[in-house]
């Protein structure tokens, strides 16, 4: 079965990254329909076992020669565009520092769309909750402004993932008493979110009335969150840590197992005595509280320091790409991560240096999504062996 | 064994697709031309080349707006011993690394778009004290002598707007949608509202600002709204002054019955006959800022070292009337033109 012509199985990354047997099921594919084929061995075995891996790794590889056209149609050399671009991103200092400051909330707000993806929600509304956190730090940091500057980091911190777990808590709960779908309700809560942040920030309580635009006061200098040895923004060890911790948490705990057995199947957990009510707020709140948290690192830990227009960029809607490419893993969330934040931090020195067109980096991330969402890959490779694909919402109660 | 033919394919054929692009990687050097790039990269950090980067808002250098008027007033320059570059802002967060592109490469003068970036561009220039920046609507309230704010009288141009509306209406009742409210959008206002006044005392205006902050310049569909309900309400000039918001209110007069004959529109910031063709039906002219010859006049003075720190007025007034030149009554383009003069010279006071 092993082919001489593959590839040695360099697209499957050491086995230690167990497969996440959660949503792929692809570890055991014993129990067939009647007359499958039975599953195959040697490397085609490891492919498929791990195609939860294999796949987004062939997107990429795939999204990347796609690109390559393009920036050849723009006349140019793709060896040499890349180069430029991942030079930029993790060779040099203030590349690999924007490289790791966009990398913080992204972690950030995929784990926020992947928890509750795992319970069977679609969390749309990471913007309006990460928005929240921002404003609740800009707040805290300047009200506490006298106060020490670790005690005022802490505070804004806290008062952030509260804010955001509070702003998808109010979908959570429409969802769980009135049985609102949280799609509508996250979606109009991110609108809602908008139009206070402007009216605190644009005039408002909040805004500094020092400066010629709309703008929240800045963060005091003592508490802003200046990168560790220059080097590390403070804010990515912690969403590295929470990545690992929310995947222990979903593989080895009470509360996971009662989550993503809601996921699978509500009926059945509530027959097993597990309330959805319960996972659905708990589900809720901690991405809430993750894409909070990220807008505190988002104002904390990044130039102007303050909350105004433009700021939470499109953050929150980018949890659900960083999300879909990990498939829903948490850990996975780190690797998307680093790809589209590198990817992102590159783009100004592609243009600067070579004159092509900063879009073409998101062109090669959505073509990356595509793929990923899409079953062609699995399915031209693996063919019947293909497991399907994440389940994207189950939105039990819909 | 059936997945066998794929199995190999599909590696295969990605493997072809790599090969075929990367092709030709033996001229990395010359492959840095583009529109941007013009020619070799020279070294700014000499005395014989006059470096000139800019930085958009997050906004592309064609985006019929601010930075493309900066940056024709930037490409005005190019020549001898000129280097003009731009970087496109994609996040609102990255405006000091791409400002640092070009201070790490020694660039003369920096041009910077939009009151968003005036922090920023601040910040850049305390720590680079010999390059010049240029903030193109970015207003200084307090000096720093590396930094030229490029700023305009926006109730001037809203004065001489208003005071052709006054002019044009049969109604007396005229609208003007507005994006978010900070002062430029203020400021337009409440010279449109006076100059009305000044030209028909019997005048009504009605104004709205847009809600929120993210979208407020750039919402088509809540400015054609807004336009449909004043129109609704027997206005019968509209002043669309808000980057896209207001472009769609233009837009909805130019579609209503009676566009070009009985409704008109005015647009802002930029001749809008350029740059907002669906508007031709009603657009009589805009409140124009002339913000591509500031832009060059500053740079003309970074060059020769003449230029100061603080604030710079640019030019106001208004576009011309394209088709519509024929259907205005001279009296009331002589009235608007001794306004506009009037104006600029001081005689006609806009508070």
């Amino acid at each position: 079965m092993a082919d001489p012509d593959l590839p040695p199985a360099k697209d499957a990354p050491a086995p230690a990254t167990e497969p996440a047997p959660t949503d792929t099921g692809a570890a055991v594919p014993v129990v067939a329909e009647r007359g499958a084929t039975p599953p195959p061995t040697g490397v085609l075995g490891i492919l498929v076992r791990h195609q939860a891996i294999v796949v987004p790794i062939l997107a990429v590889v795939l999204a990347f020669a796609i690109g390559a056209i393009l920036i050849r149609a723009q006349g140019f050399n793709p060896t040499y565009a890349y180069e430029v671009l991942f030079t930029h991103s993790f060779a040099t200092e203030s590349g690999l520092l924007a490289t790791m400051q966009k990398t913080t909330p992204l972690i950030l707000v995929g784990l926020a769309v992947a928890i509750p993806l795992k319970v069977g929600l679609f969390n749309i509304g990471g913007q309006g909750q990460l928005m929240a956190g921002g404003i609740g730090a800009a707040w805290a940091s300047y009200a506490l402004r006298d106060l020490p500057a670790a005690l005022i980091v802490v505070v804004a911190v806290v008062v952030a993932v509260l804010l955001g777990a509070m702003w998808a808590s109010i979908a959570a709960l429409l969802k769980t008493t009135r049985g609102v779908h949280e799609v509508i309700s996250t979606i109009m809560l991110n609108s809602i979110a908008v139009g206070l942040i402007d009216w605190l920030v644009n005039g408002g309580p909040l805004s500094d009335k020092g400066q010629p635009f709309p703008t929240s006061h800045a963060v005091p200098e003592g508490a802003r969150l200046l990168p560790f040895l220059k080097l590390i923004p403070w804010g990515l060890p912690v969403a590295l840590l929470l990545s690992v911790v929310v995947a222990w948490m979903l593989k080895r705990t009470t509360l996971g197992f009662e989550l993503q057995t809601v996921g699978r199947n509500k009926f059945a957990a509530g027959y097993a005595g597990i309330g959805t009510t319960k996972a659905t707020l708990v589900a809720m709140a901690l991405s809430g509280g993750l894409a909070g948290l990220a807008g505190a690192f988002e104002l904390l830990q990044i130039e102007p320091y303050r909350y105004q227009n433009g700021i939470a960029g499109s953050l929150g809607f980018d949890g659900i790409t960083i999300a879909l490419l990990a498939r829903g893993n948490p850990l996975g969330t780190i690797p998307a991560a680093v790809l589209v934040g590198a990817m992102r931090a590159g783009a100004p020195t592609l243009q600067f240096q070579l004159g092509i067109r900063p879009e073409v980096v998101d062109v090669l991330l959505a073509i990356t999504l595509l793929m990923v969402s899409l079953p062609v890959i699995a399915k031209l490779i693996f063919r019947r062996h293909a497991t399907k694909q994440t389940q994207l919402a189950g939105s039990w109660g819909a | 064994m059936k997945a066998k033919p794929f199995l190999v394919a599909v590696p295969a054929a990605l493997a072809l697709a790599l090969a075929g692009c990367g092709g030709s990687t033996g001229n990395n050097t010359d492959t840095g031309s583009g529109t941007n790039a013009s020619s070799a990269p020279k070294d700014c950090s000499s005395e014989d080349v006059f470096c000139i980067g800019l930085v958009t808002d997050t906004g592309s250098v064609d985006d019929k707006s601010f930075n493309q008027a900066a940056w024709e007033g930037v490409k005005a320059m190019e020549g001898d011993g000129i280097q003009t570059k731009y970087i496109e802002t994609k996040d609102a967060k990255d405006y000091a690394s791409n400002l640092k592109q070009f201070t790490d490469q020694k660039y003369d003068a920096i041009v910077t778009v939009g009151f968003l970036m005036t922090e920023a561009t601040r910040t850049a220039a305390a720590a680079n004290t010999t390059t010049k920046f240029i903030g193109v609507d970015q207003f200084q309230e307090s000096d720093v002598a590396n930094v030229t704010g490029l700023v305009f009288p926006e109730a001037n141009a809203g004065y001489a707007a208003g005071y052709l509306a006054g002019l044009l209406t049969k109604t007396n009742k005229i609208g003007v949608v507005l994006g978010q409210e900070i002062p430029p959008t203020q400021n337009y206002a409440k010279g449109y509202e006076q100059g009305s006044k000044a030209a028909n005392p019997k005048i009504s205006v009605a104004k709205v600002y847009h809600p929120a902050g993210d979208n407020a310049f750039s919402d088509s569909p809540w400015g054609a709204g807004e336009a449909k309900k004043m129109l609704a309400q027997g206005a019968d000039i509209i002043f669309g002054a808000g980057g896209g918001t207001g472009n769609g209110a233009l837009g909805e007069v130019a579609k209503s019955k009676g566009a070009g004959e009985s409704l008109y529109c005015i647009g802002v910031d930029l001749d809008q006959w350029d740059t907002v063709p669906e508007a031709h039906p009603c657009l009589v002219t805009s409140a124009e800022k002339k913000l591509t010859d500031g832009t060059t006049t500053l740079l003309k003075q970074a060059k020769d070292g003449s230029i100061k720190g603080g604030n710079f007025n640019g030019k106001t007034g208004l576009a011309a009337y394209h088709d519509f030149d024929s259907k205005i009554p001279a009296e009331v383009k002589t009235k608007v033109a001794d306004v506009v003069k009037g104006i600029e010279d001081g005689s006609v006071k806009v508070a």
